[in-house]
């Protein structure tokens, strides 16, 4: 493999055997992955040779390595010239996302409330294995209206304010799902979920803004220096995940007709526009809704928190998904076409101007929610004109250790008592749970950012820094 | 940390994590292919939950059907993360049985209420570099379970 550098920010591996157009990789020589313990540019060279791959296939700054797509990868195909759709290239966590909440108080107006409110979200939000979900969803006939309509539903029925889904992607529920296409298996562990974190690297955090690097923008997306926020990382659980391991397999056993091969069983895919393609879509379309709603149920779940500790509303500045694939219109070679976007742990970033964005948010670009590593830093970024990677950026910090290497070098019980003593109130599930992901397993997201920046994909608004950590 | 040629020379069975950004990735080994299914639904489970404060709530079976060798490992996990999620039990003990249909998981579960999180709750298994092959004395398996 041949990389070669292209800007300080971008990387380029020409195309080499199987490989359909080339890789580029928006990172600094620091940040680009060390081949001998990350496999994410081998990932970035196999997803190069999908057919139907337009342009490249890109990695973020935050890359590292996943399955069969790498993490912090971007890839679109062609749909109307056999290009494919992968799950893979969507993940497990269908519509994995962040939302941001921004309070209506300030970091010393909290603090003497800080440890009353981190209490009632530690009862309150649902998370590890132990916690079903906020919504009791009635039954099966209901839980369609959710995975038709997602947060848009759940605000319909109660559980928000009409506000909230012009603050959303899509309105808050994205076109096409088909909840027929959703297993039994998929509804069964779906239904007890709606309103959980989950685990692993999920949180919600109460965070206060520390620094605005584009007043204009913050004052749109309504935030100003020291004002209380809450972020929440979460995604469609156990229904989610279900509806990769079962289109994963449909598409694995469909392959051959298609006269398709790949190195990476997890990269099995078919043609956007074959029967499994749609099929696909549909479902995944109806989770990336269930994610919406979930991330909307703990919203209403944090409101409450706060109404019972502060007098502050909570506003929604934004929800984004960093795990979805999105039909976009794209100019390729001077042409117009339709394109398969997949954002395997990447976000979309859409420029000032673009008709999707809300007319408030028009003039300064789409609210990009990057979470930091705990007790670090996240950031709020915007999307420029001219971004790369079909409008995309980063998701987050990216992980440099295993959960296992993590482990081996820090304990939860001290990781938890240096963030106290640093003024954050931290509410775990498990010691192991809150090592594994200790600041240390993971990229400076700081760097992670600024090469974003750097490589023209997004622009940055704000950094925002926790007080409170509520642990999936 | 047994070393890796453990695995093709111990009759036993075992299991241990083994380092991958993406999430969990386990190896198990065992005498027979059944065994070292069984093995990995031990690693699975020690993975995250202490069982040991578990109330015991009965036996489940639950059938198989898997046309390979690692569609059947990647059908026995599954299984557990959908009992888990949709039962809210988990196995204390797992025995794998072949049958001409794939096989049958029979397990001592636990209600997981009085079970103790110990790390991220699996959500799925994928199928990158999956393996569930014969050894000299054995069968081994190496699999990464996303979280």
């Amino acid at each position: 493999m041949k990389i070669v550098a292209e800007s300080p920010y971008r990387f380029r591996i020409e195309p080499f055997g199987t490989m359909r157009v080339p890789g580029v990789v928006f990172a600094s020589r620091a940040l680009l992955p060390d081949p001998d313990h990350d496999k994410s540019l081998e990932q970035v060279i196999h997803v190069a040779a999908l057919p139907g791959i337009v342009r490249a296939s890109y990695a973020m700054p935050d890359v590292h390595w996943g399955y069969g797509f790498p993490i912090g990868g971007v890839a679109a195909t062609d749909i109307d010239a056999d290009g494919v759709i992968s799950p893979g290239g969507v993940g497990f966590d269908i519509s994995c996302g962040v939302r941001l909440l921004a309070a209506g108080l300030d970091r010393a107006e909290l603090v003497p409330h800080l440890d009353g409110l981190m209490d009632a979200l530690d009862r309150t939000i649902p998370r590890g294995m132990h916690g079903g979900g906020v919504w009791h969803v009635s039954g099966h006939r209901e839980l369609e209206h959710v995975l038709r309509a997602g947060a848009r539903y759940a605000v319909e029925v109660g559980h928000g304010v009409a506000r909230d889904l012009e603050r959303c992607e899509d309105g808050g529920a994205i076109a096409g799902a088909d909840p027929d296409r959703v297993s039994a298996r998929a509804v069964e562990r779906g239904l007890g979920q709606v309103g959980s974190l989950g685990s692993g690297n999920h949180f919600l955090e109460v965070q206060v803004v520390a620094e605005i690097y584009d007043e204009a923008a913050a004052r749109a997306f309504g935030l100003h220096p020291d004002q209380v926020c809450v972020m929440i990382h979460c995604g469609s659980r156990g229904l989610g995940h279900q509806v990769c391991s079962d289109h994963v397999r449909t598409m694995e056993a469909a392959m051959s007709r298609y006269g398709i091969t790949v190195p990476d069983r997890q990269l099995a895919c078919a043609p956007a526009n074959s029967p499994e393609g749609r099929a696909y879509l549909g479902a995944m379309a109806a989770a990336t809704n269930y994610a919406r709603a979930n991330r909307q149920l703990l919203t209403e779940a944090t409101r409450h928190a706060f109404a019972r500790h502060t007098t502050a509303e909570l506003d929604l500045v934004y929800d984004i998904s960093h795990n979805v694939a999105a039909i976009e219109t794209h100019e390729v070679d001077g042409k117009r076409r339709r394109l398969c976007v997949h954002r395997k742990g990447a976000t979309r970033a859409l420029p000032p101007g673009d008709p999707e964005l809300p007319p408030d948010l028009a003039p300064v670009g789409q609210p990009v929610l990057i979470p930091g590593t705990m007790g670090t830093a996240s950031f709020v970024l915007a999307g420029v004109a001219g971004g790369g990677a079909f409008h995309s950026t980063c998701h987050g910090a990216g992980r440099v250790r295993s959960r296992h290497q993590a482990l081996r070098s820090v304990s939860g019980r001290r990781l938890r008592d240096e963030l106290e003593a640093r003024g954050i109130a931290v509410r775990g599930t498990s010691w192991r749970g809150l090592a594994e992901e200790a600041p240390s397993a993971y990229k400076d997201v700081d760097a992670v950012v600024d090469t974003a920046e750097g490589a023209g994909l997004c622009r940055k608004v704000a950094r925002l820094v926790p007080i409170g950590v509520v642990k999936g | 940390m047994p070393a890796r040629h453990a695995m093709s020379t111990a009759a036993d069975a075992g299991h241990r994590i083994v380092p991958h950004t993406a999430d969990l990735r386990l190896e198990a080994w065992g005498p027979t292919r059944e065994r070292c299914a069984a093995e990995a639904v031990r690693a699975l489970v020690g993975s995250f939950a202490d069982l040991e404060a578990a109330q015991p709530v009965g036996t489940r079976e639950r059938a198989v059907v898997a046309t390979s060798d690692s569609d059947l490992l990647v059908a026995v996990l599954d299984e557990i993360i959908y009992h888990l999620d949709t039962a809210r039990e988990l196995p204390s003990r797992a025995e794998v049985t072949a049958t001409p249909e794939g096989a049958r998981l029979r397990f001592e579960a636990v209600d997981i209420a009085g079970a103790v999180l110990i790390g991220p709750v699996p959500k799925a298994v994928s199928l990158h570099e999956l393996r569930f092959e014969p050894t000299l004395d054995g069968w081994c398996c190496s699999v990464t379970v996303d979280v």
